[in-house]
């Protein structure tokens, strides 16, 4: 460092840079140094995980101890690798990080490893041994959605299948672990299969595709990874009553939740096809909390607890049987059971519902929403 | 070379001063790289120590070495879209062959079979290219599409194992504690190519980037050059495709797609000229050096996360920026001109200023009604025998294909709700056509689409939330918006100079981070009754968004075919110097082209908001590649000046038919990507250019 200031111009800049960074310094001595490396931020799930990891960090628990900085790497995983690398150079102690890849980071990971860091991933998974990850069980989730609609459907019809993004692993686990169940019906059969890239808006262009040669008629359940709100929604513009609605496996967001609320339910602020409509519903998702939770931890490992390499999240599901309307969703409330938000409150229906935890009780909708801690 | 050759100290000075200009692409993108450099080492806490250096260039070295041979393809006056394509299947390749369980792995071996698959891949395009003479754009799309089909069927997920004697080779040191090797790399490949350039083979390939036909009259083979210049780009992929699955040690199919764009504004950066025969691959790799180390600029300065799109676009306008400070810029040249308007203003003698007296020349005018006794109007067919080429075949292919939907799906030709859903999902590829086509034809492109899209939708969500009142000044407001993103980026390109890929690249990060602003992450607002009731309902056998379309359709035609406007645009994309001289207002028209292709990027953002019902932040994401696939395999030829919004029609009906037909298949994804893109290569195999005399 000492050397680095003699040879850097601008004496007097330099000497204020100096003051500064020292200042910053003897700050940060006390507050260990996270990261968090963020994939794309340009979706609703990212910019809503992002908000419960700001606001987990400013929660009085951890404000005096965490010294937070949030870099994102966009859906470039050759840039996130750099990014890890400049956080490892910069002095962390912990970087949290959405993998883009679970396999490319490897190298740089065990290399932050090596020099001490510890790397939590949250969401998907990084399958370098040295580093934790926090997540659910997407094979899980892909065969008790699936095994909800058999049941539904009485082992026998004709479904549609939206998937994922191709080439990932998340989507892979999902789908195959699906099409297993659905393989043990031989009278289930998948009609039509399209690529939902986990985006109600392409969900929905590629629902119109299927259905411009076929008719709502032909079909009797759907699976999908992200678009039951708005199959649903298209099967109302086709002129279906909501008790005809089919049976839809899928995400889930709070337009979709409050669709799964009995007819006729009061609900402030909804307007339709974001209204209470009866529909028959399994509602599934990766959680966007697995951020924060892994700040968490972080902190835990850092300060010396004993942190498991794998945290497997209980997978948040609800059913039309265990739908219940929160009046302010605070942790509080969702402990007793709430899962779903008023449109009053969450305007945009593609937001994701499974925000609650049980190891979490330092966030809640607010924090979600804008980043705002529980008190 | 030619300086060397002469004695004189004074003429040595002049050669000086001659590599100088010639290179002064690439020296600027290495100043600002030092700068930048610079600016990192300041800011951070520590001196830049040698470990930095070596992180440093192991992180761009992918994209440096990749970029290096889209460089190639650029200079010879081509675009290759499956660059980023063709490193993930090398990855995969690599990473789904190596065994885990051998004890070393050769790197001479797997360095050549990397090389190898991407060189392939590049023979296959150079074939289409070179020896078909179909347009680099839309054969390399193709590819692109080909290509993750591939790659999939490689390996469907992350994983597989590429040896750590690859990762210990190409990111050790060459010399310890001086020298990376990542840097070695991409010197040898360096290396490699003056002694290319020097050869008579780097002489052509200039020579056919510069002006293919001058070259073929010359007595240079265009074909072999041409297909030579695909097959060294893909050697360089695949030297990519090695390096990365070195840093990696293993295979993800997803890997390399992301690393396409950020390509392009590389080879910008660097002071190449998209169009051919101008700039290098050196400054390429500082381009891509400049690129990334932006990373790390963010990082030490700890930009806010919905920040950091809008400090990437910055940078990437000022380093742009920086490479045109000289007296012949844009900028420059613009400035003068002001300067002289001014004074011509105060002396009174702006052409505006004078009084309107009719000076032309008395030259006895031909009369027009003699004129057409004499030679009477050719028939349709033959005076639009140019666009007819070019325009049918997209038609000719979209008949087949929906002759093969009703046979394969049935239910097709005979059912009106068929139809109706291809003209619905048309409309919104079918209004992004003229924007993007409008500017094609000026010979430009906008990268901007997809956040232009998503920050209308988002706005106009936000504004209206459910109230078709709020309709009335919330769509006014948005396409205001649109004009004012269109206005900047024709403002950039025109006046400042900044060359179109990377002007509407920047404004699409700018776009994303205040969409992300303004919405704080999660878009409020839903649409109105009315626009959903617009996208959705049925009106008889129709929905109502259908009959904009074919008011729409009528419109664009009119204004690009009818008009002074469209007849500029056509003049701008023929010459650019030729417009100017011929009076054109050429700045004007081409604001004008990017606030026109703004607003209808706008209105596809508000038409999806409708559809959807919501809007969500990228969702304009999946209409960028698209909107120029349509535009190309309508029959534009994508340097400009040639292509009618009939033909790009049909491009936009042939793809979603196609995709409709593929949707109504349960073929896997793999599948459906391959067979889309042999079909949009097999439907502009028509679009063959004229062999070259």
């Amino acid at each position: 460092m000492g050397i680095g200031l003699k040879v850097r111009p601008l004496a007097l800049l330099a000497g204020m840079a100096a003051c500064a960074f020292g200042l910053s310094a003897a700050q940060a001595a006390e507050k260990h140094k996270i990261f968090l490396s963020m994939s794309y931020i340009g979706n609703d799930w990212q910019a809503e995980a992002a908000n419960m990891v700001k606001a987990m960090a400013a929660h009085k628990s951890l404000a005096d101890k965490v010294d937070l900085q949030v870099q994102v790497a966009g859906p470039n995983a050759q840039r996130q690798i750099q990014q890890i690398n400049a956080m490892v150079q910069s002095g962390a102690e912990a970087i949290v990080v959405y993998p883009i890849s679970p396999t490319a980071l490897n190298q740089v990971v065990k290399n932050a490893c090596d020099k001490g860091v510890k790397v939590f991933a949250y969401d998907a998974e990084i399958t370098e041994p040295c580093a934790y990850n926090v997540h659910i069980d997407q094979l899980e989730a892909g065969r008790v959605t699936a095994e909800w609609l058999a049941k539904k459907l009485n082992g026998k019809g004709n479904i549609i299948a939206i998937t994922g993004v191709p080439g990932t692993s998340v989507d892979d686990q999902r789908t195959k672990a699906a099409k297993e169940v659905f393989a043990k019906y031989p009278d289930i059969k998948i009609v039509g299969e399209a690529v939902g890239m986990w985006s109600q808006a392409v969900a929905r262009t590629e629902l119109s595709k299927i259905l411009a040669t076929r008719n709502w008629d032909d079909i009797n359940g759907l699976w999908m990874q992200v678009g039951c709100f708005t199959a649903n929604s298209m099967q109302l513009e086709a002129g279906k009553k909501t008790s005809e609605l089919l049976p839809c496996a899928g995400e889930g967001s709070n337009g979709g939740r409050i669709q799964m609320l009995p007819e006729g339910t009061e609900v402030e602020g909804a307007a339709s096809p974001y209204a209470p409509l009866g529909a028959q519903r399994i509602s599934y998702a990766s959680p966007p909390y697995s951020g924060a939770l892994a700040l968490k931890l972080a902190v835990e490992a850092i300060e010396g607890k004993d942190v498991p390499k794998t945290t497997i999240l209980p997978l948040p599901v609800v059913t039309s049987e265990t739908i219940k309307l929160c009046d302010e969703g605070t942790w509080a409330e969702m402990k007793a059971g709430c899962n779903a938000f008023k449109p009053s409150l969450v305007s945009n229906p593609g937001w994701f519902a499974s925000i609650f935890s049980d190891q979490t009780p330092e966030i809640g909708l607010a924090a979600a929403l804008v980043g705002q801690p529980e008190e | 070379m030619s300086s060397a050759a002469l004695p004189s100290p004074a003429s040595s000075g002049v050669g000086l001063r001659r590599a100088l200009v010639r290179n002064s692409g690439a020296l600027i993108a290495a100043v600002v790289l030092a700068i930048l450099l610079f600016i990192v080492d300041w800011v951070s806490a520590g001196p830049l120590t040698y470990f930095d250096v070596s992180f440093l260039s192991s992180g761009g070295a992918t994209s440096a070495l990749a970029a290096i041979g889209q460089t190639i393809v650029i200079l010879s006056g081509g675009f290759d879209l499956s660059a980023g394509a063709a490193i993930s299947l090398v990855n995969v390749v690599l990473a789904s062959s190596m065994d885990p369980m051998a004890p070393g792995a050769s790197v001479i071996l797997w360095t050549a079979a990397g090389i190898g698959v991407g060189m392939a891949v590049g023979a296959f395009n150079g074939f289409f290219i070179a020896v078909l003479r179909m347009q680099p754009i839309v054969v390399t799309l193709s590819t692109m599409f080909i290509l993750q089909g591939v790659t999939l069927l490689v390996m469907d997920k992350p994983g597989g194992f590429v040896s750590p004697d690859l990762g210990t080779f190409y990111l050790g040191d060459a010399i310890a504690n001086w020298l990376p090797m990542p840097l070695v790399v991409i010197g040898v490949v360096l290396l490699a190519w003056f002694w290319l350039k020097g050869t008579r083979f780097g002489t052509a390939l200039y020579a056919v980037g510069s002006d293919a036909d001058s070259a073929a009259a010359v007595g240079i083979n265009v074909v072999l050059v041409r297909f030579a210049v695909y097959v060294i780009a893909g050697g360089c992929y695949g030297l990519a495709g090695v390096f990365i699955s070195a840093q990696t040690g293993s295979g993800d199919p997803l890997v390399g797609n992301p690393l396409l764009l950020s390509m392009f504004a590389a080879v910008v950066v660097g002071g190449t000229r998209l169009g051919g025969g101008q700039g290098g691959p050196v400054g390429t790799v500082f381009g891509a050096y400049v690129l990334m180390i932006v990373v790390n600029i963010l990082l030490v300065l700890n930009v806010s996360a919905y920040y950091s799109t809008i400090a990437e676009g910055t940078i990437l306008v000022l380093a742009a920026l920086a490479g045109s400070i000289s007296h012949a810029s844009v900028l420059a040249v613009q400035l003068r001109a002001a300067r002289a308007r001014v004074a011509a203003w105060r002396a009174g003698i702006l052409p505006s200023q004078l009084e309107r007296v009719d000076r032309r020349l008395k030259i006895a005018r031909p009369s027009h009604d003699q004129r057409s006794e004499i030679s009477p109007r050719p028939a349709f067919r033959l005076r639009n025998a140019e666009t007819l080429r070019y325009a049918l075949p997209a038609y000719v292919c979209l008949i087949i294909i929906v002759v093969v939907t009703q046979i394969w799906l049935g239910r097709t030709i005979l059912n009106p709700g068929y139809w109706n859903s291809l003209l619905v999902l048309s409309t919104f590829l079918a209004v992004l056509a003229l924007g993007q086509g409008t500017v094609i034809l000026t010979g430009g492109l906008n990268l901007s689409v997809p956040w232009t899209i998503g920050i209308s939708g988002i706005i106009l969500a936000g504004m209206v939330n459910g109230s078709d009142a709020a309709l009335v000044y919330a769509l006014p407001t948005v396409l205001l918006i649109a004009c004012a993103i269109g206005f900047a980026n024709g403002f950039g390109i025109v006046y400042l100079g900044i060359s179109p890929i990377v002007m509407t690249l920047a404004t699409n990060g700018i776009l994303q981070g205040c969409a992300l602003l303004y919405s704080q992450g999660t878009p409020a607002g839903f649409s109105s009754p009315m626009l959903r009731w617009f996208m959705t309902a049925r009106l008889g056998l129709v929905t109502p968004v259908v009959l904009l379309m074919v008011v729409f359709v009528i419109a664009a035609v009119l204004l690009l075919g009818r008009t002074p406007f469209g007849r500029r645009v056509y003049g701008i994309g023929n010459g650019l110097r030729a417009a100017r001289m011929s009076g054109i207002g050429v700045e004007r028209t081409l604001i004008l082209v990017y606030m026109l292709s703004a607003v209808c990027a706008a209105i596809v953002g508000i038409m999806l908001t409708g559809f959807s019902g919501q809007a969500s932040l990228g969702m304009g994401d999946d209409y960028l590649l698209p909107s120029i696939a349509v535009v190309v395999v309508g029959g534009a030829l994508i340097t400009g000046g040639r292509g009618h919004y009939l033909g790009m029609l049909g491009g936009v009906l042939l793809l979603t038919a196609l995709q409709m037909l593929l949707a109504g298949t349960t073929l896997p994804y793999a599948t459906r990507a391959i067979l889309y893109g042999l079909v949009v290569l097999g439907a502009v195999m028509a679009l063959r250019e004229r062999r070259l005399q």
